[in-house]
């Protein structure tokens, strides 16, 4: 696959780069070079703001950045011009790395706030150019740093360059797209606190997309530099670059590598297509019109409803899975030790809004036990959950698992040390298909499968829980039972060693649950200890082999479930009426 | 009160429920039972006018309402408490409650509702003030519950009212829908514990893969062998 997408890049490059020797007029050339020029911006933009979510509205910045690091290197520092062009790269980069170790840490950072952030950097960028000796004002001139002749003319020349960049920006936007990289980036659109439980490192996920996009625009804004040859700063850092390569990506479909490129050829085509005529202000608003159809008509974007429309047909065409061929799950771990402690937690408080919903909880997990954790709503039961698989930092206090602190791990780390959870409202990445889903915590789990064997794992795990028929389908075409069974396959399908599992019986009718049971029975066959909160008490009682009660934050009771809940404090906190 | 007379809707291709009549008389309580994927929750939301209806009649008191507005349901009586909560998350307890009462009629009693509602969940009470979106998840079930009442509905239209609620709760919202039925409110109850359901609906539904599979009184339907299986065990 990757050696067939290489050749046709190489063929593409190797076609499109005879281009110059056929006597083309120089003006077609510059044209394309923009064309190229837009390709590289739209597309390393994509990179981070159209596979993770983050709108970044200061590509302007990085772009600026690169373009003065060219200006200044070639006109003040003798550095010939294409030396400058990996300096470009490394200080946008740079420069986007250092932003974003800062703002990746604060999660109130997200969506609007990020792209109000990136666009007021750009701003900010522009004045500390205009005021310092990088311009000082009056701009910067590159008309006597002479251009390598790569092509027979300099127009040809710069074409040549846009190209290559172009095709180099294309590569490594595909690399991205196909790696772990780029499916955690994906997942980090749809889900980012999800992501990170899943084991997505999704801070160092975020930086390395920051930078590669930076870098790219940065060697963007290079060539554009000799290209123009007369940098401003007002030129350099208007809103007009982040604009447009955001309407470019939306435009193409910002959920594949190559919909940028699409927008990017067709925007700049139609600029040029009236620009260059008296019907220039016309234009505009044509441009504006298509915006506007194509986000009402096609909301993934012209390539994207394209890739889309392909998708269903293959999909229909391939086979159906038959759950019968597949082998039976494979063992989550296997059943050594059993009965010895396998988590332990430790005067564990955690409190919101002045509200203590954990007030010093002490708890032990046996290996190999499926325990039950009841408790009054609001007692803290979910809570503990999220505590422990690091959605939420504790208070104070310690957990123990296979003698590590979890307190003090981020919740990727806690997913790699073999512990998995599932949400009570089922949270899955509502643009990746099941399939999808359920292999992202193969791939990112204790085992950290390569691709294909985690999707071979997830086929498994979706036989596994009844699912098989509905891999290709996207999670909203599911009902709440199936989502919660999905959320079941995601949780399973990291082989973890303790499963902590916030209500999967609920909203199941007497025979669903007698399936369920039967399905949480073969996982703990298999060797995972399981922890269960729960209040569909005869799934309580059928399958825990202790259970716990929490009440306020606290453990009222806990030990063998017929006599717990018959203690009268039990009874009245939680049941209701004894149970019979 | 409530005639639903041959409806259908679908979800793309696909029918979600077809042919699907049920009638509710003033004051009555009914509910719907059937397995997950059956349709139980496009019927309700159909009815609470959140579908569209494809063919059939959906008819309030001899009005034919399937051509209404969506927020026009709610100006002729009918409240739903949805799947899935769907609570106004940044505003606080109290917000989500008085936007319950945003019709003219019920905002005159809204003091008196509220009240009543914070007696039946006594939770709410000490979260008044508190954004909905902190509340745990079984606090957040009692506060949608609490919303639909806050309306003052002719017809209370209810999908899984007990889900995620401790057992003591449930039977605590299972007593308030007793209650509210006898003060004259029809109810519609969509409820995976059958048994519970079947105990305190006057008349059942069974739905299943979109069609109604069987109706009648509680007591005529739990003696049919296969829905005692399924639903009761």
């Amino acid at each position: 696959m990757r050696r067939r997408a290489l050749a046709g890049f190489a063929a593409a490059g190797l076609a499109l780069s005879a281009v110059p020797f056929f006597g083309l007029p120089a003006f077609y050339e510059s044209f394309l070079y923009l064309v190229f020029h837009w390709i590289v911006l739209a597309v390393s933009w994509n990179i981070l703001s159209g596979y993770s979510g983050y709108f970044s509205f200061g590509h302007g910045a990085f772009f600026g950045a690169g373009m003065y690091t060219t200006a200044t290197l070639a006109t003040k520092a003798g550095v010939p011009f294409l030396w400058t062009l990996p300096a470009a790269a490394l200080v946008a980069a740079a420069f986007g790395i250092a932003l974003g170790a800062v703002v990746f840490r604060l999660p109130r950072l997200r969506g609007e706030l990020f792209a109000l952030l990136t666009l007021a950097v750009t701003f900010v960028l522009a004045t500390i150019v205009l005021n310092t000796p990088i311009d000082g004002g009056p701009g910067l001139v590159l008309s006597a740093v002479p251009l390598p002749a790569i092509g027979p003319s300099p127009s040809s020349t710069f074409y040549l360059l846009g190209l290559a960049l172009a095709l180099a920006t294309l590569w490594i936007a595909r690399e991205i797209q196909r790696s772990k990289l780029g499916t955690g980036l994906f997942a980090i659109h749809d889900d980012e606190d999800v992501a990170e439980v899943l084991g997505v490192p999704t801070y160092r996920y975020k930086l390395a997309a920051f930078g590669v996009s930076c870098g790219l625009a940065g060697v963007a804004g290079g060539i554009q530099a000799m290209f123009i040859s007369y940098v401003t700063v007002g030129e350099t850092f208007s809103i007009a670059v982040p604009l447009y390569v955001v309407l470019m990506s939306v435009l193409g479909g910002s959920r594949h590598w190559f919909g940028p490129a699409v927008g990017a050829a067709v925007v700049t085509a139609l600029l040029y297509a009236f620009t260059a005529s008296d019907y220039a202000v016309a234009g505009r608003a044509a441009v504006g019109m298509i915006l506007i159809l194509v986000i009402l008509f096609l909301p993934e974007g012209i390539f994207g409803q394209a890739v889309r429309a392909l998708d269903r047909r293959r999909v229909s065409a391939a086979p159906a899975i038959d759950a019968a061929d597949l082998p039976a799950p494979a063992a989550a771990a296997p059943g050594k030790g059993e009965g010895k402690t396998l988590l332990e937690a430790r005067g564990l408080s955690k409190a919101f809004h002045g509200v203590q919903a954990l007030a010093g909880v002490d708890l032990e997990v046996r290996r190999g036990e499926i325990l039950g954790l009841v408790g009054p709503n609001g007692s803290g039961k979910s809570t503990l959950i999220n505590v422990v698989s690091g959605h939420f930092r504790p208070d104070s206090g310690r957990i123990l698992f296979e003698g590590r602190n979890l307190a003090a791990l981020q919740a990727h780390r806690i997913a790699r040390t073999g512990l998995a959870r599932t949400y009570q409202i089922p949270r899955p990445f509502a643009h990746l298909s099941v399939l999808e889903n359920v292999a992202l915590p193969a791939m990112f789990g204790r085992d950290a499968l390569p691709r294909a064997e985690a999707e071979r794992e997830a086929r498994r795990w979706l036989a596994f829980t009844g699912l098989a028929a509905k891999a290709t389908a996207l999670p909203g075409e599911l009902n709440l039972h199936q989502r919660k069974f999905l959320e079941l396959a995601r949780a399973l399908a990291s082989r973890p060693g303790l499963l902590l599992l916030d209500e999967v019986f609920s909203g199941l009718t007497h025979a669903e649950i007698d399936d369920a049971i039967r399905l949480i029975r073969a996982i703990r066959a298999q060797g995972a200890t399981i922890v269960f909160v729960e209040h569909v008490i005869r799934a309580v009682m059928e399958l825990t082999d202790r259970i716990v009660v929490l009440s306020y934050g606290r453990v009222i009771a806990q030990g063998d479930p017929r006599a717990v809940m018959s203690e009268p404090d039990v009874v009245a906190a939680y049941l209701g009426k004894p149970h019979a | 009160m409530l005639e639903v007379e041959r409806i259908q809707v679908s979800y793309g291709a696909a029918p979600a429920i077809s042919e699907v009549s049920l009638r509710i008389a003033p004051g009555e309580l009914a509910c719907v039972v059937g397995p997950n994927g059956a349709g139980k929750t496009t019927l309700i939301n159909a009815i609470a006018g959140l579908h569209r209806i494809e063919a059939g009649a959906l008819k309030l008191d001899g009005r034919d309402l399937s051509r209404l507005p969506r927020h026009a349901f709610c100006g002729e009586g009918i409240a739903i408490v949805p799947e899935g909560r769907r609570l106004f998350a940044g505003m606080s307890v109290r917000e989500n409650l008085e936007l319950g009462s945003y019709r003219l009629a019920a905002r005159a009693r809204r003091g008196e509702s509220l009240e009543r509602v914070c007696e039946t969940f006594p939770i709410l009470r000490e979260r008044l003030e508190q954004p909905a979106g902190t509340l745990s998840g079984g606090q957040q079930q009692m506060l949608a519950i609490g919303r639909a009442l806050m309306a003052r509905p002719r017809l209370l239209l209810l999908d899984e009212p007990s889900l995620g609620l401790a057992p003591a709760v449930v039977l605590a919202v299972f007593d308030v829908i007793k209650e509210i039925n006898a003060g004259g409110v029809a109810v519609l109850l969509v409820e995976q514990n059958a048994a519970l359901a079947l105990e305190i609906a006057a008349r059942a539904y069974v739905l299943e893969e979109g069609r109604i599979a069987a109706e009648g009184r509680p007591e005529e339907l739990l003696v049919q062998p296969h829905i005692r299986r399924a639903y009761l065990g």
